[in-house]
């Protein structure tokens, strides 16, 4: 290729006057990719809460597991990833220390 | 919308199919747990129906000291615990088996009682035994239930052990998919980006901090890495974009060993606005550059599909040019271009990681005149299998900002250009013009608003005002002089 050869001063492409240094463009937080971990995490913990059923408390925190691996953007992930966290763990601790439920320690 | 590559919504429709799946495993679960039995698990269940098996019989046993005859009774028939009830001493007369949850319904609250005489007597074996059937029945009863009790704590820890153990792989492997990938990016800049590489040779600013010293590369995810370079002529600059594969997510990782995807690096040139002409033109394998020709606006409405033309070497069999005229395309595909890269073979040899080019100036987005290079990342280990395809990029960046286009191909391009700036600036006038009816109706209404707030006092008045102004305006208008 031609360009790719050129190295003498005169055809050197390069411009140092002309170079801008990198502005990361902003975005705005609607147009974020969709968490969907973090989102299926919720439900799984409001379903571990709620039925009481303990697979689904663990589903959820594996699924956080994954929004918090996925991060990218600190600030408005966390929010609900954290909040997923919550309810998963709430789930687990009701499911493990919650109250006895008769007929089911005999 | 930027998204993580085979990220995308079959995934989501996946889980959701999972998510119905526990619903509908629930829903079993549900029932038992509105009949009062608040179970969790099957075993549970079955074994609060185990339990109540021995409950059953030997209840009508115990109580037939008070209520000898009825008692057999009631143990074949359905009606026989209806004639039963009549008595009212024991309302609780299960008849079989096959009629418990009949049963349970009907008398709520009392599933107690059972328990307590059944409870005692295993406790208290020796005394107070008044019929040999207890007796026998109880050794029943006890290991029935101790069977039932046991069941599911041993295997209650299935899932506590399978998820556990999932976590801490997704752990161990969050940190060696984030190092690979890693490794990945830093084998891509040392051979493209460090000293005396290509892009050290094309461009003068290199990376995204100030100074010699600056950091090459930007991560933005554990996947997402981002190199800029900057200072060269006919261009303001050139971003890669790396979107590599999830490594570091376990379950992104089993995904995409079902549905394969590829590691990919993403150029953006942005070109300066007298350096390009009207050049709206497109290369990429046969069926992506019909998916292309259908997605991207500018395709879409300036370029179709160009059939390859008798008479000139053109680009290999699986790829496809999209373009807006047919001069234009056959001046950018150019020998030296089918010698290194696109041609029959130089494709089968150095063409696998290509997957598309585009150039436009009429491309949406915050930048017009944009060339786009998108290709497939080789290995660690194979980083130079990508140096032809990494080259046309500057190649290109000279001949788009060298390029003048005829007089004809021009004027053809002129028109749909022009049709398209009209297009726009209406629908900007439209836009605005909706933005100033939204704020009078605004307007209006806070006005409605704050005149119903009034008082009724206040409304008087102004009307009264309102009738006095009226009144004014109906009058003839005499004219006043000063006497003098």
């Amino acid at each position: 290729m031609s360009s790719h050869g050129n190295l003498s001063a005169a055809n050197d492409p390069r411009q140092p006057s002309a170079a801008k240094p990198y502005v990361p463009p902003a975005v705005a937080p609607q147009d974020l990719p969709v968490d969907y971990s973090g989102f299926i995490a919720v439900i799984f913990g409001l379903f571990g809460v709620m039925f009481r059923y303990k697979l689904s408390s663990w589903l959820a925190i594996i699924f956080c597991a994954q929004s918090i691996a996925n991060m990218r953007n600190y600030e408005n992930d966390l929010k609900q990833v954290s909040m997923a966290m919550m309810f998963a763990i709430m789930g687990l601790v009701s499911n493990y220390f919650g109250y006895a439920r008769p007929g089911r320690k005999s | 919308m930027a998204r993580p590559p085979c990220f995308s919504l079959p995934y989501f429709l996946l889980l959701f199919s999972v998510v119905s799946l526990l619903l509908s495993r629930h829903h079993v679960l549900a029932d038992s747990h509105f009949e009062g039995f608040e179970a969790d698990d099957d075993e549970e269940l079955d074994s609060l129906s185990t339990e109540s098996l021995p409950l059953r019989s030997p209840s009508p046993l115990t109580r037939s000291e008070p209520v000898p005859d009825p008692v057999p009774d009631p143990v074949p028939s359905y009606p026989a615990p209806e004639s039963q009830t009549a008595d009212a001493d024991h309302p609780k007369q299960p008849s079989s088996t096959s009629f418990e949850y009949w049963d349970e319904d009907e008398f709520e609250g009392l599933p107690i009682e059972p328990p307590s005489p059944e409870t005692t007597t295993p406790r208290s074996a020796d005394s107070e035994d008044t019929k040999p059937s207890d007796r026998s029945s109880d050794p029943k009863a006890s290991p029935v239930r101790k069977k039932a009790g046991t069941s599911p704590r041993s295997s209650s820890y299935v899932v506590e052990i399978a998820c556990g153990s999932f976590l801490i792989m997704f752990v161990i492997n969050y940190f060696t998919g984030k190092r690979e990938n890693e490794n990945i990016a830093l084998a891509w800049a040392a051979k493209f980006a460090a000293k005396d590489s290509i892009f050290d040779k094309n461009f003068s600013l290199l990376g995204v901090g100030d100074g010699d010293d600056s950091p090459l590369l930007l991560k933005e995810g554990q996947n997402v890495f981002k190199f800029y370079a900057s200072g060269r002529r006919y261009c303001q600059g050139l971003l890669a974009t790396m979107e590599l594969k999830s490594r570091h997510d376990l379950i992104s990782r089993l995904y995409n060993m079902v549905v394969p995807c590829k590691d990919e690096i993403n150029f953006e040139v942005y070109m300066n606005d007298d350096a390009m002409d009207h050049v709206v033109f497109a290369v990429a394998k046969k069926k992506a550059a019909k998916v292309m020709h259908k997605e991207v606006r500018d395709l879409q409405r300036f370029a179709s599909v160009l059939s390859p033309p008798n008479g000139r070497k053109w680009v290999a069999e699986e790829l496809a040019v999209i373009s807006e005229s047919k001069e234009v395309a056959g001046d950018l595909i150019s020998e030296a271009a089918l010698d290194q890269v696109l041609g029959e073979k130089a494709f089968e040899k150095h063409g696998k990681g290509f997957i598309s080019m585009h150039f436009s100036d009429q491309h949406l987005g915050t930048h017009k005149k944009m060339l786009l290079f998108k290709f497939a990342l080789p290995n660690v280990n194979n980083m130079t299998d990508m140096t032809r395809l990494v080259a046309l990029i500057p190649y290109y960046i000279d001949q788009i900002g060298r390029y003048k286009l005829s007089a004809q191909a021009r004027s053809k391009t002129d028109t749909a250009r022009t049709k398209a700036a009209q297009e726009a600036y209406k629908e900007l006038q439209n836009a605005r013009q909706d933005a100033l009816q939204r704020k009078k109706a605004e307007k209006k209404r806070l006005m409605e608003e704050a005149e119903a707030r009034l008082s009724a006092e206040a409304i008087r008045k102004k009307e009264a005002k309102e009738r006095s102004r009226q009144m004014k305006k109906g009058m003839p208008r005499v004219k006043m002089t000063r006497a003098h």
